[in-house]
């Protein structure tokens, strides 16, 4: 059972109060209609499925009922950062280097 | 009194005798001794059998890492559990325990026959034995392994004990209550720190309470430790459990704590646990496990009476048990002198001391001579005697690594030492990594995964002064990481005994090793034998060597036998140690319970039932029950006598004719509402939502972004910013988590909020041609009549006095309302209509009519009839898609070449030539039953039922190409029988809906 | 204490015998307000306390109470007869200030939970460490596997508001674990 910090809560709480919500940073094109096949189908299917450093979302549906974004390394279950929904990606560089 | 029984030893209660039965035997003991420290007492080594030749077998060792004597217990009729580890099961009065592995009797064993074939059993037996011919899979081998299989045998009827769990947050948790545990609680306790301190034995103490010789701070041993748990006992932020093992570290000090309350008892108190599972999430966690033994690898190492030197010191210290009265010690480390210089001192002829090594200390050979002990260093045992317990043993002098002249040498006893292991278990679950140490012989922690701190034996620290000042130090660590002051007291120890020793393979014999049974594993019956042949047929990594042997997979976990393994492994590959690596080590560290896993989560709390407002009443009227996602649901209301069939016939009926009741409340609903609160509609839904008026409804469809149908329900639109939103039963959170994540994360900018209101409304379902006269006197502020609350309506007014959401809506093709009332109402409202709709014959009906009403009209049940590869077009529902809209959730990808394609199923009706033939769902449709096999297959039945409206069965498939097949005949092969169906509209009864309109 | 028929017969197979004292409250007002940030001065007016802004605090002012929730939405408690003034003030400010106020007193069920172990008898099935949560805070998490609300009135006193359907599920293990308390266990 993990624990995760809700950007929103700024609590660090565990993990029966989240969910998981799939990979992050995929926007919804703002007209699907105007997309190739193709490009609809990577939006719909493609995914990163990252060893290491992930970037993933998370709800905290069991709280303050918000999604939010997170940095986890998927080998270790660590989790490098959370933040808010919308805000930018995190430099992994920078992120990684305050692991050390 | 027993030869055995020492009074002056042990920390028992030798005045208190207890008596229990070992197969069927009376056994007496004394409060305080566990089964084995009981059976000893009496003379009894033999406590088992093994798994695989069955060869007899005692204990081995004295605390939970025993292989060999797991016994059955059995508290009272349902309170039988197998393979509990003798050596940990504290006696009670009228205990019962019997042996396993054997039949007709322990001492004489028909599976002992599987000793003599041994050469059949070796490594990788099951590969090799079992493959062919074929044929002997189903009527021999499985036969054969199933009745060889397991352990034990297991209970028979519900376990009657009830288990708990609790969560708990402390700043240091302490594994182990050994003299390092002891210290850093007593340095973490008085930083203030919240500390919980847990071991597995019944006392705490750990190696001091084997220890009594050795003085701490000026006092014995044991008058230290009293004082020492006295002070921790007075600390209120300090916790001590006992009985109590860390089964499993998890990700961020998450550490799982199974906690035995009651086994030990004489009787069980009111309301008490058996077991409590603690999920304890701790700030810093301090190791503090010890040390295991190793045993020696020689020939016949195994039999009864051959046992850990350190557990015969502590069956000797601790319980007042001599394990033999002529034992013979061998060792190729220190710590079993002393253990032999303790028996000697409590009245056992010691007969020798055979040491591997060169030479030892002078004090300790002194030591000996002292005592009157033959002292053998630089010699080997190759092999031992006696049928049910030693009876003697073989002795060469070594020369180099040879073995010379055996001598044999009788004995009672033969205890062994082959060094320590640190205990890393724990640490090894947070992938922390290890790393060896030649001078101790043995892996040390080394790179840390997880905050916590390891002291004492087990990173490789002997003796009890080492392990004091290092908990002691380590207790400053956790409590400073954890944000606390404290300082170590310093614990000077006299009499200490460190101790050093070397770590060998199979001891060197004069025999032919391929004829030794030399045993590593011993639950399992692996010997170095089998190590060696499995890595020379091809098995060269650890983990290979592991699985085909069998070697460290015995209930005990490679306690014993991971490091004779690896050393043995290594050996016959010509690596180092280091080059070849441990096995994983996995939770949990000791068997568990499946109840101390399952805690609360059994019988009526197995899972969540969620109820109704309505469920009390469906019960007490005798209906029969659905599961319905995490509900349950009125399934028919049988009447004495009838079955679902007739049950369900008669609720069509009486719906049709007259009047059905039923509860709807399990509905997902979902308050849509705001400013843009239709803008969010269009974009969710498939169907247009700008110009339904206010108190309309319309049937709404949702698609993933894949177009898929996901949900569907019914949508009334209360004002111009409020929908009224209904779901599913099962996707209810589904949906508005979907909503919401929208919402969220792609249009944060419209200006509307979703709120879950399924449990806020009771809601009753009305069908039937008598709806309207039994709900029309209820109503207050909404005029009935057909014209002014038509078929799609919605309305907030009152129904019996209770502010209400009515709904005019169908889903059973009769004329039909829905009435939502404030949850606490939906009883009441319920037994008002009930009352008055006596007049109409009025009929509840359960989930089964409302799917059959349901498929007469043709009206789809999403998961039912969709199955998450179902487009609206495929469903023949391209009319709730708005063909003016430009965007919604799915819209796009239903031009996808693959989605837009000819020849996609399509949901079509089946009726079958044979009117009486109801198909199975799920059944497989082809074109023609006669072509060879494997068939083509069509699509599939999704839906059927036997229609007492029609007098007929109806159905409902998704078909390949369906909608072009009308009137075509097709297939249903079914068990026994092809039945021919004709492909049809999806709409049975009433396709003009003038029922509707009444 | 509540007269419901369906909520007592629900509980009626499970006595509690336990150090702590479990009861059921009757119903009040309870509404979940949404509204985005920049209205908050409109809605604190309309409900007369200030609505508070950091999440699982709480704020009140006579009968009526406001938990934070998230970053727009609130939980409003408020007296039984309360209700429709509550409607009436926010319906008064819907043009200028829109959000959405949604009517949910009969959604959960109120479960009183107080005792010297009232802590204890809550870990059997929440997960978060309630040592923080302090006393006047409330906060939406889970027990079991079901969502509740737990307010924390008193050190021991706490209010945990439960899903009605997953009232009798909820109910049963505090029974269970409070009988263990009495045990000694």
């Amino acid at each position: 059972m993990l624990l995760i910090h809700c950007p929103y809560c700024d609590e660090t709480l565990p993990e029966p109060e989240f969910a998981y919500a799939g990979e992050a940073h995929i926007d919804r094109p703002a007209d699907p209609q105007q997309l190739s096949d193709e490009e609809w189908r990577d939006f719909l299917f493609i995914r990163t499925n990252a060893k290491g450093p992930h970037y993933e979302r998370w709800r905290h549906i069991n709280g303050c009922a918000r999604f939010f974004n997170a940095v986890r390394d998927t080998v270790s279950d660590k989790f490098l950062t959370t933040y808010k929904a919308g805000e930018a990606r995190p430099d992994l560089a920078k992120l990684l280097e305050g692991q050390k | 009194m027993s030869a055995y029984r020492v009074e002056s030893h042990g920390r028992i209660k030798h005045h208190q005798p207890v008596s229990f039965t070992f197969d069927g035997e009376t056994v007496e003991g004394r409060e305080g001794d566990t089964v084995a420290s009981a059976l000893l007492a009496n003379g009894k080594h033999l406590m088992g059998r093994s798994f695989k030749y069955h060869r007899p077998r005692g204990a081995i060792a004295a605390g939970s890492e025993e292989p060999n004597a797991l016994i059955g217990t059995t508290r009272s009729e349902g309170r039988f559990e197998p393979n509990t580890r003798a050596t940990v099961q504290e006696i009670y009065p009228g205990l019962k325990t019997e042996s396993q592995n054997s039949y007709p009797s322990l001492k004489y064993d028909i599976g002992a026959i599987n000793d003599r074939l041994y050469m059949l059993f070796s490594a990788g037996f099951y590969y090799k034995t079992f493959m062919w011919p074929r044929s002997f899979w189903d009527k021999v081998y499985e036969p054969f392994i199933r009745r060889a299989a397991g352990l034990g045998v297991s209970p028979t009827v519900e376990d009657p004990d009830h288990y708990a769990s609790r969560y708990l947050h402390c700043d240091i948790l302490i594994v182990g209550a050994g003299p390092a545990g002891i210290a850093a609680a007593l340095a973490a306790g008085k930083s203030g720190a919240k500390v919980l301190l847990a071991d597995e034995g019944a006392e705490m103490g750990g190696s001091v309470l084997s220890e009594p010789g050795v003085n701490i701070d000026g006092c014995s041993a044991w008058n230290w430790l009293e004082a020492r748990l006295d002070e921790l006992r007075g600390m209120e932020n300090v916790t001590l459990m006992t009985r109590t093992t860390a089964i499993g570290y998890y990700h961020q000090n998450m550490v799982g704590l199974c906690q035995k309350l009651t086994d030990h008892l004489t009787t069980l108190p009111e309301g008490a646990p058996r077991e409590r599972l603690w999920r304890i999430r701790a700030n810093q966690v301090i190791l503090t496990q010890g040390a295991l033994e190793k045993p020696l690898v020689f020939h016949e190492n195994d039999r009864p009476g051959v046992m850990l030197a350190g557990s015969a010191q502590t069956y000797l210290n601790r319980y007042g048990v001599l394990v033999g009265r002529r034992p013979v010690v061998v060792t190729s480390h220190d710590s079993a002198w002393y253990a032999a210089f303790d028996l000697a001192d409590a009245g056992a002829e010691v007969q020798a001391i055979v040491d591997l090594r060169d030479k030892v200390q002078s004090e300790l050979s002194d030591e000996a001579t002292k005592r009157g002990i033959r002292v053998l260093t630089s010699h080997t045992v190759t092999g031992t005697s006696g049928r049910l317990r030693i009876k003697s043993i073989r002795i060469n002098p070594l020369r180099g690594s040879k073995a010379g002249r055996a001598e044999t040498v009788n004995c009672d006893a033969l205890l062994m030492s082959g060094g320590w292991t640190p205990s890393l278990h724990l640490f090894s679950h947070t992938k922390g990594t290890l790393r060896w140490e030649d001078d101790t012989k043995a892996y040390l922690p080394d790179q840390k995964a997880e905050a916590c701190h390891i002291a004492g034996a087990g990173r490789g620290l002997w003796g009890i002064g080492k392990a004091l000042t290092d908990g002691g130090e380590a207790g400053v660590a956790a409590a400073t990481a954890a944000g606390f002051t404290t300082i170590a007291e310093a614990y000077p120890v006299e009499n200490d005994r460190e101790g050093t020793g070397i770590s060998l393979r199979e001891l060197p014999t004069d025999r032919s090793p391929g004829k030794a049974k030399a045993f590593i594993d011993f639950q399992n019956d692996v010997t170095a034998k089998d190590i060696r042949l499995a890595v020379s047929e091809g098995m060269h990594s650890i983990e290979h060597v592991k699985r085909y042997t069998t070697n460290g997979m015995a209930t005990d976990q490679g306690k014993m036998s991971n490091m004779n393994g690896l050393n043995i492994a290594a050996d016959a590959l010509g690596k180092p140690q280091t080059e070849v690596g441990l096995t994983t080590f996995r939770p949990p560290y000791t068997p568990t319970t499946f109840g101390a896993f399952a805690g609360y989560h059994k019988g009526s709390h197995f899972e969540v039932t969620r109820k109704t407002p309505i469920d009390d009443w469906a019960e007490e009227n005798g209906a029969a029950f659905e599961p319905v996602a995490l509900w349950r649901r009125a399934w028919y209301f049988p009447k004495p006598g009838e079955d679902l069939h007739a049950a369900v016939a008669r609720e069509c009926r009486a719906t049709r004719e007259s009047l059905g009741i039923f509860d709807a409340s399990t509905l997902g609903k979902i308050e849509v509402s705001g400013p843009d609160a239709v803008e969010f509609m269009n974009r969710m839904y498939t169907n247009p939502w700008t110009k339904l008026g206010v108190s309309r409804c319309r049937y709404g469809l949702l698609l993933g972004e894949d177009g898929y149908i996901l949900d569907d329900g019914v949508i009334g639109r209360l004002s111009d910013d409020k929908f009224h939103v209904t779901t599913t039963t099962g996707g209810a959170a589904r949906v508005l988590n979907m909503m919401e994540d929208y919402l969220q994360t792609e249009w944060p900018d419209l200006k509307v909020w979703l709120t879950s209101t399924t449990e806020q409304w009771a809601t009753i379902a009305l069908n039937g041609p008598n709806a309207r006269n039994l709900l029309e006197p209820f109503v207050e502020g909404q005029d009935m009549s057909d014209e002014a609350f038509p078929h799609m309506s919605v309305s907030q007014c009152t129904v019996a006095g209770f502010p209400a959401r009515l709904f005019r809506i169908s889903f059973t093709g009769e004329l039909g309302f829905e009435v939502n009332v404030p949850a606490r109402y939906g009883r009441a409202l319920w037994e008002n209509l009930w009352e008055a709709g006596q007049q109409y014959d009025v009929c509840p009906y359960g989930t089964e009519t409302m799917h059959v009403l349901r498929a007469e009209k043709g009206f789809i049940i999403v998961g039912q009839d969709t199955d998450g590869t179902v487009t609206p077009d495929d469903a023949g529902m391209s009319w709730a898609v708005g063909k003016k809209k430009t965007d919604f959730v799915g819209m796009r990808s239903l031009s996808r070449p693959d989605i837009a394609a000819p020849g996609r199923k399509q949901l079509v009706g089946l009726l079958t030539r044979d009117s009486k033939t109801v198909l199975d769902e799920g059944a497989q449709i082809v074109a023609d039953p006669k072509q060879p096999k494997p068939m083509k297959m069509l699509g599939h039945v999704t839906s059927s039922y036997w229609s007492e409206t029609l007098g007929r069965s109806v159905a409902l498939a998704v078909v390949q190409g369906g909608r072009d097949r009308m009137g075509d005949s097709l297939y249903v092969p079914m068990p026994g029988k092809d039945v021919e169906v004709e492909v049809t509209g999806t709409v049975f009864y009433d396709p003009e809906n003038a029922r509707l309109k009444l | 204490m509540n007269t419901q028929p369906g909520i007592q017969a629900a509980l009626a197979n499970v006595t509690s015998a336990g150090p702590v004292l479990l009861a059921i409250l009757p119903e009040a007002t309870r509404f979940s307000l949404r509204i985005n940030s920049g209205n908050l001065a409109a809605a604190s007016k309309a409900l007369g306390l200030s609505l508070p802004t950091t999440i699982g605090t709480r704020a009140a002012s006579g009968t009526r109470s406001a938990l934070c929730h998230g970053p727009d939405e609130w939980e409003i408690l408020a007296s039984e007869d309360d209700r429709a003034d509550i409607e009436a003030a926010f319906a008064a400010i819907y043009l200028k200030a829109p959000h959405s106020l949604t009517d949910i007193s009969d959604r959960e069920i109120t479960i009183v939970i107080e005792g010297d172990k009232a802590v204890e008898l809550l870990s059997v099935g929440c997960p978060i460490n309630l040592d923080r949560l302090a006393v006047g805070n409330g906060k939406r998490t889970v027990f079991d596997s079901a969502q509740v609300v737990i307010y924390r009135d008193a050190r021991d006193s706490f209010r945990m508001q439960v899903w009605r359907s997953f009232l009798a599920h909820v109910w049963g293990l505090l029974n269970i674990a409070n009988c263990e308390l009495a045990a000694g266990y």
